[in-house]
């Protein structure tokens, strides 16, 4: 399989504050990789330096071959990337909101509508499309922006915490889109989560990041097997020393 | 080069025209306050009138009677007069006499004055003695009419206190160093209003409201969490950026059409005061800006707004939600409110040389300052104004260029003494 993402030595400094520290990881193309961690262990930083929103301190991130600090231009054109705190345009409609973006995609009208139509069933919102996006619920809001996510079948799609805000239902409706998206498109699948039974469920293999650096690596079930754990809770735990 | 420009700039114009905060701010509001504006106004013009009181004034006494005499004596009581020694008024204009004395207003006292005082006093009630007022226009400021108003008001008194209507007066202009005879300087001041009152304002509120909504479409999409999507697409940095000071323009554009229709109702009730019933011709006076005059005013108002805007939006990158980034914002209003207030009274080349250059500095004036120099011919005022603009924006268009495309755009945050914690906080956030 060809690399996907390959981060060497990646540090990240905010003032005096290290987020990320000498990070390493390798992203296989086609997998859906989880990167999990407390609050503060440098997820969003990592997911932000790799959609080259963010430039590193220090160290290398590369995407397909791609230098995300050299071609940040090429980069945005094989990605797409879900902040865990986005929000739509509060005057325009779901409808509105999906062809905005499809249009940075291609000048092709149909091709437009195809991916609005994608959009639209992947969102499962229906008729509620055609209202403006301030009538939404945090929940339909987030289907919206998944939706936004994955309708163009990027390269890599980089989630952070695609799950959040949505109720159990949607959010196991969510990780079947993905999981389709990357066995039907060949879509790489990069996200991270608080959540670990949906990690657990939907990722190929996982990092536990803790203070900027990975303290562990591997599919779920070697994880558990190595550090003799029910669940990924538990093996977090223990990695980190609190167990 | 400017892929995906018309997407974001239709998103834009969507989004701003939609949002009721704009469409109550800037098209309802200045409907209803111009016409309340103009009666406050106008009412405090009618209080400034009656008011002004000691002015200075120049007394050209062509009459040996004695009428005349009470006439000035009177006339000093309420003012401060001096008496010229020449005969004809060109040549007061000439010698710059009235520079001397630090007045606009002359008044001629002709030599028939006394005689016809005294035929009508006679009882010989159909021959009234004439004298003839001429003012100096010079396009300086809203109360430019209140000096030739004075001597309406004196006359009004001095007739009142001998016998109604005996003394009429005929008033002239001094435009541009040269006697317009029977021109009413206050009927002209009424319309040239526009130049003095008008730009200055109408300038104003559009800079302002044009960097209200720069900021709030920058500070918006980091409060409403779209400008990291943003930002991730596959669009030219530069494109996103000019996307945002263009629908802001359109969206000021049609605020400025909406403030000129009130503006217009506010107009109205200012000049009716003034009317006399006589029509003048600014055109003829060489009181109205040529095509070369409008096209220079044009270039130096789009510059200003331009710089204004890209300000705004280097501002609301610092900022994190709407309401900081207005607030960040409004630290330059004192640069768009104090030049426009300054010009609206006082003309610039009166100024001292220290507050001169302080208001030459601040680019804002300069579509206020070429108003009034196009207006009085001055052509090159107005072309260094727009090349000092243009240097002007081109910076704050590059910092705010190189803004949108490095992370600051992100992550920049203005930190204030004593607020070390909180510039922490956002740091802790972003991770």
């Amino acid at each position: 399989m060809d690399n996907a993402i390959g981060i060497t030595n990646l540090t990240k400094d905010f003032g005096a504050i290290r987020a990320l520290d000498s990070l390493n990881l390798s992203v296989e193309s086609g997998e859906i990789f989880g990167l999990i961690g407390p609050n503060g262990a440098g997820k969003t930083t990592a997911l932000r330096i790799i959609s080259a929103l963010l430039l590193p301190t220090s160290g290398s991130v590369e995407v397909f071959g791609l230098d995300v600090v050299k071609k940040p231009a090429e980069v945005r054109k094989i990605i797409s990337y879900l902040p865990e705190e986005a929000g739509a345009y509060r005057n325009l409609s779901g409808w509105e909101y999906l062809h905005f973006m499809a249009k940075f995609k291609t000048d092709s009208k149909d091709e437009i509508q195809r991916i609005v139509n994608d959009a639209a069933e992947i969102s499962g919102l229906g008729e509620r499309l055609k209202d403006k996006a301030k009538t939404y619920s945090k929940g339909m809001k987030r289907r919206l922006l998944v939706a936004r996510a994955l309708m163009t079948k990027p390269k890599l799609a980089i989630l952070d915490e695609p799950g959040s805000g949505l109720d159990v239902l949607h959010a196991y409706h969510v990780r079947e889109i993905i999981k389709k998206y990357v066995k039907d498109y060949g879509v790489t699948v990069l996200l991270s989560s608080h959540n670990m039974l949906e990690v657990e469920h939907l990722c190929g293999r996982v990092a536990l990041l803790n203070k900027g650096k990975t303290v562990a690596e591997g599919k779920p079930r070697e994880l558990k097997e190595k550090f003799a754990s029910a669940n990924l809770e538990e093996v977090f735990a223990k990695v980190v020393g609190l167990a | 080069m400017l892929k995906g420009f018309g997407n974001i700039l239709v998103k834009e114009l969507k989004e701003l025209i939609r949002d009721p905060k704009i469409l109550l701010g800037m098209i309802i509001v200045p409907l209803i306050m111009f016409p309340v504006l103009g009666a406050v106004m106008n009412f405090s013009m009618q209080s400034a009138q009656e008011q002004a009181q000691k002015a200075t004034i120049l007394v050209m006494n062509n009459d040996r009677g004695s009428y005349s005499q009470v006439f000035i004596a009177t006339l000093n009581s309420s003012m401060r007069v001096f008496i010229s020694n020449y005969t004809d008024p060109q040549d007061v204009v000439n010698q710059d006499e009235l520079s001397k004395y630090n007045t606009t207003q002359l008044i001629e006292i002709p030599p028939d004055f006394s005689a016809n005082m005294t035929q009508h006093m006679s009882g010989n009630e159909n021959i009234t003695a004439l004298v003839k007022i001429y003012s100096v226009f010079s396009s300086a400021g809203v109360f430019e009419g209140i000096g030739s108003s004075m001597i309406d008001v004196f006359i009004g008194g001095f007739n009142r206190q001998l016998a109604p209507n005996i003394v009429y007066e005929e008033k002239s202009s001094i435009i541009k160093g040269q006697i317009k005879e029977g021109v009413d300087p206050g009927q002209l001041s009424a319309l040239m209003i526009s130049q003095a009152i008008a730009m200055p304002i109408t300038i104003m509120i559009l800079l302002t409201y044009s960097m209200q909504i720069a900021a709030t479409s920058v500070a918006m999409e980091k409060e409403e969490k779209t400008l990291e999507t943003l930002l991730t697409l596959p669009v030219d940095r530069f494109s996103i950026l000019m996307g945002k000071l263009s629908g802001s323009i359109v969206v000021a554009g049609v605020a400025a059409i909406a403030y000129m229709i009130g503006f217009n109702y506010y107009m109205g009730s200012f000049t009716s005061t003034f009317q006399a019933g006589t029509s003048l011709d600014l055109v003829s006076l060489g009181l109205v800006p040529s095509l070369f005059g409008y096209l220079f005013l044009g270039i130096s108002l789009f510059v200003a707004l331009l710089s204004a805007l890209a300000m705004a939006v280097i501002l609301s990158a610092f900022a994190e939600d709407v309401r900081s980034a207005q607030s960040l914002v409004s630290y330059i209003y004192p640069f768009l409110f104090i030049p426009s207030f300054i010009l609206m009274y006082v003309d610039i080349n009166a100024l001292p040389l220290a507050v001169k250059v302080a208001l030459y500095a601040i680019p804002y004036s300069h579509p206020i300052i070429a108003s009034r120099a196009v207006t009085m011919g001055d052509y090159w005022t107005a072309v260094w104004g727009i090349v000092y603009v243009s240097i002007f924006t081109l910076v704050i268009m590059y910092v705010a260029s190189r803004l949108f495309a490095t992370e600051k755009v992100l992550t920049a945050k203005l930190k204030f003494r004593g607020l070390r914690k909180r510039g922490k906080k956002a740091v802790q956030d972003l991770e």
